[in-house]
């Protein structure tokens, strides 16, 4: 019954000519990729001073450009808490208008096709006037007037339009925004010049007073809510609180299709989980009307597929976090342009002072960053892909923010300089330094974990480090990694000694700082508290000298470092990708991501 | 067989209720997504917006009210609350399942009529160049991971679209988002063009096991005395083999692919994933990495009862395929 040998070899062979047939087509699935990848387009972006006009040109009529966005949009109300997220930022920026944009350099540029000025027109109290561009209009007709802005404020204020009751099962009779700073501050909105100049008049100084009214969070159109509420249509003054929160929730459900709108496109379609299909607005009245025929943001929840979407035309822009193979592959794709540039995004050891040790000992802490190689971490992580990436110095600012000062490296943390990491030990009668390390009072040191998310060969490549740094000093470390979905419960339940993750900075840093450094503030999670620190950032929120602000939050930044509770890493890579027919698509590392322009996206001409 | 019927549905509603309250108390305690909502924005939300989602969540509640509550709901059509705020989870549910069912019937339909002329004539040729071809396929086929595979696809797809010059193949999604011409015809033919990779991805990996068991069971009835009796009683082979072997040599293999139907119903998490179809698949991964309670007990409770409707029609499949079974 055995085969006879020439039909098992036949047999195999007709096998193997399958397989080969198979690997032809997946070889030959590059198109003949040469590197050709880094073309002129998105390469000079990194350089100096090119972020805001890297990869310009003349456009031509028509074309379709496919965007990606990295999840499906649920919640459309980008300034409600839930609705907060970098997706819905973008989709809302191409048709929804905001004072002043976060640009590509990191800097907010005022929007004049919505307003012509906006002015700080006194300190005392401190005055803001925004004259609104006379041409500007929601697409209905009706005019952007005070009443938006008004509109705008009492349903961010966070009392106008207050959360729901407990009560309230369902949670929706009431608002929910993102943050109140700087609304919570505002003691009147008013409107002059037949609704076109509005006043605002702060009760308290905010610095950050540019992020009010856009970065990010654009305007809706105030008289769809009055009408829908009942209310009466240009006194967003006098709306109820139940009718604010009838606005509130018709815009966390409703995808812009289906109201007015004032962007230079419309959106035409919202197919949920799949795509939106932006059209020109014939109505546009701004200064650069979109050449492109079609804009499509489309969904695409894994970030591996985004390069043979791009391969295979069915997208030509995709924005994914940049990782090893993907920027590999990317390059091997021909007619596309790269540019890996540098984040908001940074990454972090944060240490938990809730842990009786780690808080007690300010030198421990100290010793523990000193130990810790940033070099090493970013050679063996992201500087694989990106040269460029540095080691951040600063809690607040990042490279190319104007308040940028380095504050960490002088101090040694992250030099991975043993000597003085050991020093600092000694010189505070620590024993067994470098082989099992003990408090001045007996009590071993450790072990510690050092928590990452699970699956993100980054960070636990950070944490490997880590460990080994922290070995020379005599502290055991053990890696703990956290479920996908665990993240919060870690950092809220303080169930971490070391922790690796990011944060996002943000062009108005004073609030991020009152979050994450201030004693008891929402992303203080290790439990840091200083009052001078306190003292320090609250005065730089109520700062109205930029440059004052952030001369406060520098010297808050340089007691907080000395302290050693987060050690800055580096400012994760952003990575854009696009075919190079298309010009005008730049990375925004900001919180409103590449469509910050998308009015001059087009075909190259 | 109806009375077997309703009796064997009446049995699976208290397995039913026991699995989802076991799966309930297990899902409830995998997670905190209160504290994940908490930490995964910037700037953090207020304390009122974490208690407001965590009400609206149900999360301030007990486990037993809240089980009893979703329970209830479930029958009124209420799947209860999401992580995403907006969601409702009824329409998410039916919608992802019509876009699995989209995606699984063309390949099962593919790899059933491939592995029983395959695997039959695998048999039938036992220890010929073609036998060994087909095993050979099948088990590449078996031991080739899908996310691998689907990969290679999507490129061979991306490599015949660049020879003829057209856009035909897709690899996202169930269709492009616009249509240059946009005609019936037109739709009609984006959609093969988006259905055919994943189909041959999932079509390829049913067949692998299925041609197994297939030639297994096939060889099994060649080898009987019963068709040794029918050729020696003179009948032809083809009709020996059409007739008396292959329907009872389906007969396993139609209880394999009930079972292996409804478990890919419940999601081809890979394919779906690489292919970006938003389907049950992706649903599962969804719910269990954001401790999206309500929307994982609803997947659960369709997937469950897919099981069970497949474990009997299989059950009935098999007493219709073989007249000796007969349910009382």
């Amino acid at each position: 019954m055995r085969a006879h040998p020439s039909a098992l070899a036949r047999g195999l062979t007709l096998a193997a000519g399958l397989v080969l047939a198979l690997a032809a087509c997946s070889s030959g699935g590059g198109g003949g990729g040469s590197g050709s990848g880094t073309s002129a387009g998105l390469t000079s972006c990194t350089t100096k001073g090119k972020a805001d006009t890297c990869n310009s040109g003349a456009t031509k009529a028509g074309g379709t450009f496919t965007y990606v966005l990295e999840k499906n949009i649920q919640q459309w109300n980008v300034q409600d808490a839930n609705g907060n997220t970098f997706e819905n930022g973008e989709a809302l920026g191409v048709v929804l208008p905001q004072v002043f944009v976060p640009q590509p350099d990191l800097t907010v540029a005022l929007n004049t096709d919505l307003v012509t000025s906006a002015t700080q027109t006194g300190t005392g109290p401190q005055t803001i006037v925004y004259k609104i561009n006379p041409k500007a209009s929601w697409n209905d007709g009706t005019p952007i007037t005070a009443d938006d802005f008004v509109y705008y404020w009492r349903t961010n204020d966070g009392k106008d339009c207050p959360p729901p009751p407990a009560s309230d099962a369902t949670q929706t009779k009431g608002c929910l925004p993102q943050s109140t700073a700087g609304y919570d501050r505002v003691k009147s909105v008013t409107g002059s010049d037949g609704g076109k100049t509005v006043t605002v008049v702060m009760a308290k100084p905010f610095s950050d007073w540019k992020s009010l009214f856009g970065a990010g969070y654009p305007l809706y159109p105030a008289h769809v809510a009055e009408k829908l509420s009942g209310a009466k249509t240009g006194d967003a003054a006098h709306m109820t609180a139940a009718q604010m929160t009838e606005g509130w929730q018709y815009f966390q459900k409703t995808p812009p299709t289906k109201y007015a709108t004032a962007g230079p496109y419309k959106m035409q379609q919202w197919v949920d989980n799949d795509h939106a299909t932006y059209v020109p607005d014939p109505k546009w009245w701004g200064a650069h009307k979109p050449s492109l025929q079609r804009l499509i943001f489309k969904v695409i929840t894994d970030a591996t597929q985004e390069p043979i979407a791009l391969q295979n035309n069915e997208v030509q822009g995709i924005y994914p976090q940049p990782e090893v193979d993907l920027v590999k592959q990317v390059k091997d794709i021909p007619n596309v342009t790269y540019t890996i540039g540098n984040g908001l995004n940074w990454e972090h050891f944060d240490l938990n002072l809730h842990n009786p040790v780690i808080g007690k000992y300010k030198a421990l802490r100290q010793a523990m960053f000193t130990a810790i190689s940033i070099k090493d971490i970013v050679s063996k992580t992201v500087g694989q892909f990106d040269p460029k990436v540095n080691h951040l110095g600063n809690h607040n600012f990042v490279p190319g923010q104007a308040g940028y000062q380095d504050v960490v490296t002088a101090t040694g943390q992250g030099s991975g300089d043993l000597a003085k990491a050991k020093k600092y030990l000694t010189d505070a009668r620590f024993t067994g330094v470098g082989t099992a390390l003990k408090t001045p009072d007996g009590k071993t040191v450790g072990p510690f974990n050092c928590r990452y998310t699970t699956g993100n060969q980054i960070r636990q490549s950070e944490c490997q480090i880590l460990q080994s740094n922290l070995a020379s000093l005599g502290i055991k470390v053990t890696i703990k990694p956290i479920g996908a979905a665990d993240l919060g419960t870690v950092l809220v339940g303080h169930q971490y000694d070391i922790i690796v993750f990011a944060w996002v900075a943000s062009p108005f840093p004073s609030s991020n700082a009152q979050q994450n450094w201030v004693t008891g503030g929402g992303g203080n999670y290790g439990g840091y508290s200083d009052k001078t620190v306190d003292k320090l950032v609250a005065q730089a929120v109520g700062e109205t000298d930029q440059t004052k602000a952030a001369a406060l939050l520098n010297q808050a930044d340089k007691i907080m470092t000395d302290d050693a509770y987060v050690l800055p890493l580096y400012q994760k890579p952003t990575f854009l990708a696009v075919q190079t027919r298309f010009v005008n698509v730049r990375d925004n590392a900001t919180n409103v991501g590449p469509p910050y322009n998308t009015a001059e996206w087009g075909l190259k001409k | 067989m109806l009375a077997y019927t309703v009796r064997r549905i009446l049995v699976s509603v208290p397995v039913l209720i026991a699995s989802t309250f076991i799966v309930f108390l297990v899902v409830v305690n995998s997670g905190d997504p209160v504290a994940n909502f908490a930490t995964s924005r910037q700037p953090a939300p207020s304390k009122a917006a974490v208690q407001a989602f965590a009400r609206h969540i149900h999360a301030d509640q007990p486990v037993l009210e809240r089980y009893w509550n979703w329970i209830t709901g479930v029958l009124h059509g209420d799947f209860g609350p999401s992580v995403q705020t907006n969601l409702n989870i009824g329409h998410d549910l039916f919608t992802r399942f019509r876009v699995t069912v989209t995606l699984v019937a063309a390949a099962m339909l593919i790899a059933l009529i491939l592995s029983v002329l395959f695997g039959a004539f695998s048999a039938i040729r036992q220890y010929t160049a073609a036998d060994y071809s087909i095993t050979f396929v099948g088990f590449l086929f078996l031991a080739m991971p899908v996310f691998w595979f689907a990969v290679l696809l999507k490129q061979a797809g991306i490599w015949i679209n660049e020879k003829t010059g057209s856009q035909f193949l897709g690899t996202i999604g169930e269709k492009s988002p616009y249509l240059n011409v946009d005609t019936p015809w037109n739709e009609f033919v984006d959609r093969i063009g988006h259905l055919a990779l994943p189909t041959i991805t999932l079509a390829l990996v049913s067949f692998a096991s299925w041609t197994r068991y297939t030639r297994a069971s096939m060889l099994e009835v060649l080898n009987s005395d019963y068709v040794r009796l029918a050729r020696a009683k003179g009948l032809r082979r083809g009709r020996v083999i059409t007739r008396h072997a292959l329907r009872t040599a389906l007969i396993p293999l139609a209880t394999v692919t009930a079972l292996d139907v409804a478990s890919i119903l419940g999601g081809a998490v890979v394919t779906e994933t690489i292919f970006q179809w938003h389907g049950m698949g992706e649903m599962l991964v969804q719910a269990a990495s954001t401790v999206d309670v309500y929307r994982l007990m609803a997947w659960l409770l369709l997937s469950a009862v897919v099981v069970i409707v497949f474990n009997l029609l299989a059950d009935l499949l098999y007493a219709v395929l073989d007249p000796r079974i007969r349910y009382d």
